[in-house]
């Protein structure tokens, strides 16, 4: 769960980085703009959420270190 | 019962061994051995074991001694220099005298041990790990790791007290950007020979639950500089090298650097700078996640307004052409309907006045015409010729008047004016000089002038006497006061 969460926020910060070249190259439309920066907004978010969340449980490591 | 055997005792044996060596071994020896075991005791005395190996295979022991007088000594030098406490393992050179007691036995009495010796042994650690940690290829393992892009939980292997990662702790968690990290910390022991154990085995532990972490980070600090050999060992190397995370080391020291912290995927100096380039990998996140969102914005403006000022510009040049269209037939409508309405009235006109006329013609003939402006000929003839002879006439009686006026005035005037100028010449004849002297009057002159009050004569004065015919010259003689007599 932990892994994909983390994808999900290195892809986010990837396709950010995409959606920033595209538009400084000057490829978006007004008619893809709304849709591009809907998209961009989600992605910062998601990666701004990042710094400053903490989502990892001690005892949870724990645990799975008893287990072993 | 042999009786011709001598026999000794055994204390005599001994004494004896023990003369027999003290005149053997009667100076001091250099010794490189194996310091097995330090065997220190609470006397402050250590008897540690030395022992020689071959191919791995103990081929002499031997049992040695350093009192406590020269321990404190040998020790402190040794730390001083070779940053290492006297420890287990180590193949030392030592400075001994051979002995022998009877009842200890043999042994070797510590004199001193060289520190030189022991830093190019600990050197020689340090390059073995490096060339065998090269041969396997593993050296840079760790380096090569895919660096997570937010380092955020990392499993922290230190203890508790340690002042270095107090110092960690407290500038990653005073960051002033709101950065959030996980921690988790496997206390280990991180100096000297019982940190090659202690931190392997928290590797290890670590390894099992890596998907909870980005990064794993060796903190240690606060504890002066001995004992930090250990992170030249080998299997401690290889551990961290190989190891599936991202291992950061903040060790801080400031003698070589370590075989551990060369093979970590980064090294710094100090637990504090370790925090910074944890701050700053957030940093690398942060900032093009900020400068995304202000790209964004400014280029969706800048886009939206291109469009806006294309629609506005479009509507501009239709509103321009379709007003331009407009006055262009508004202008034809007004000229066509001016030129209508002005040939109109101009024929309208010319109609109108030719009409007028013929009328004219038709109501007052040509006779009509022709008699009044004979009649007013004539009238004006007549008008002249009346003023001319009144004129004439005036001018007549007033000459007639002029030359009676003239003919009754001018004759006697003229007889007075004559009059008057009779009377003049008779005056003017009576006062003539020649008249004068006619009636016997002389002139008498003196140098040109007539004698006079402004002309005085003196006696002997020359003068001349006009009379009507003569001229004389005479002279004083003598002067008369008339008013006298």
């Amino acid at each position: 769960m932990k892994m994909s969460e983390e994808i999900t926020y290195t892809a986010a910060f990837e396709e950010l980085q995409l959606i920033v070249q595209e538009i400084e190259e000057g490829g978006i439309s007004v008619d893809e703009l709304s849709i591009k920066v809907k998209r961009a907004a989600q992605l910062i978010k998601i990666c701004k959420s990042k710094l400053t969340s903490t989502e990892e449980d001690v005892n949870q490591i724990l645990k799975e270190l008893e287990g072993e | 019962m042999p009786e011709e055997h001598e026999i000794y005792t055994l204390k005599q044996v001994a004494n004896s061994i023990q003369k027999a060596i003290s005149e053997r071994y009667n100076r001091l020896y250099w010794v490189k051995a194996e310091m097995h075991k330090l065997n220190y005791t609470i006397k402050g005395h250590c008897y540690p074991e030395l022992v020689h190996k071959e191919d791995g295979k103990l081929v002499a022991d031997m049992r040695g001694q350093i009192w406590k007088t020269n321990y404190d000594r040998i020790s402190k030098n040794f730390s001083e220099i070779v940053k290492e406490p006297l420890r287990d393992g180590m193949t030392l050179l030592f400075q001994v005298k051979i002995s022998f007691h009877p009842l200890y036995g043999m042994s070797l009495d510590i004199l001193d041990i060289d520190p030189t010796f022991a830093l190019g042994e600990l050197h020689k650690e340090r390059e073995e790990t490096l060339k065998q940690l090269s041969k396997e290829g593993i050296i840079n393992a760790n380096k090569a790791l895919a660096f997570p892009l937010l380092p955020k939980r990392i499993a922290v292997i230190s203890v508790e007290s340690s002042k270095g990662l107090s110092d960690f702790y407290s500038v990653i968690k005073n960051n002033t950007w709101g950065y959030n990290y996980f921690f988790m910390l496997f206390t280990a022991q991180l100096n000297g020979d019982p940190a090659i154990e202690a931190i392997q085995t928290q590797l290890k532990k670590i390894e099992k639950v890596k998907q909870h972490f980005d990064v794993v980070t060796i903190i240690r600090g606060g504890g002066g500089e001995i004992g930090l050999s250990c992170y030249n060992n080998y299997a401690l190397a290889k551990a961290i090298a190989t190891f599936p995370l991202p291992v950061l080391t903040g060790i801080g020291h400031s003698t070589n650097t370590t075989v551990s912290e060369m093979v970590a995927y980064r090294n710094a100096i100090t637990p504090t700078e370790l925090a910074d380039f944890l701050l700053q990998a957030f940093h690398n996140f942060s900032v093009p996640v900020k400068d995304a969102q202000r790209i964004l914005l400014q280029e969706s403006k800048q886009i939206i307004k291109t469009g806006q000022e294309g629609l506005a510009q479009e509507i501009r040049v239709f509103k321009g052409e379709t007003s331009n269209l407009l006055v262009a037939f508004n202008h034809q409508l007004k000229d066509t309907s001016r030129s209508l309405q002005l040939n109109s009235n101009i024929r309208f006109h010319e109609e109108k006045k030719y009409l007028f006329s013929k009328q004219e013609k038709l109501k007052h003939g040509s006779n009509k015409l022709h008699h009044e402006k004979k009649y007013l000929l004539n009238h004006s003839i007549l008008t002249l010729k009346k003023n001319h002879a009144n004129f004439q006439f005036s001018q007549q009686s007033r000459l007639e008047d002029l030359s009676i006026f003239l003919k009754q005035t001018f004759p006697k005037r003229l007889d007075k004016e004559l009059d008057q100028l009779k009377a003049i010449e008779r005056n003017i004849h009576l006062i003539d000089p020649v008249q004068v002297l006619k009636r016997g009057y002389s002139i008498t002159l003196f140098a040109g002038k007539v004698v006079s009050e402004s002309n005085p004569v003196s006696v002997g004065d020359k003068l001349k006497i006009i009379t009507l015919n003569t001229s004389i010259e005479a002279e004083v003689t003598h002067l008369k006061n008339n008013e006298n007599e």
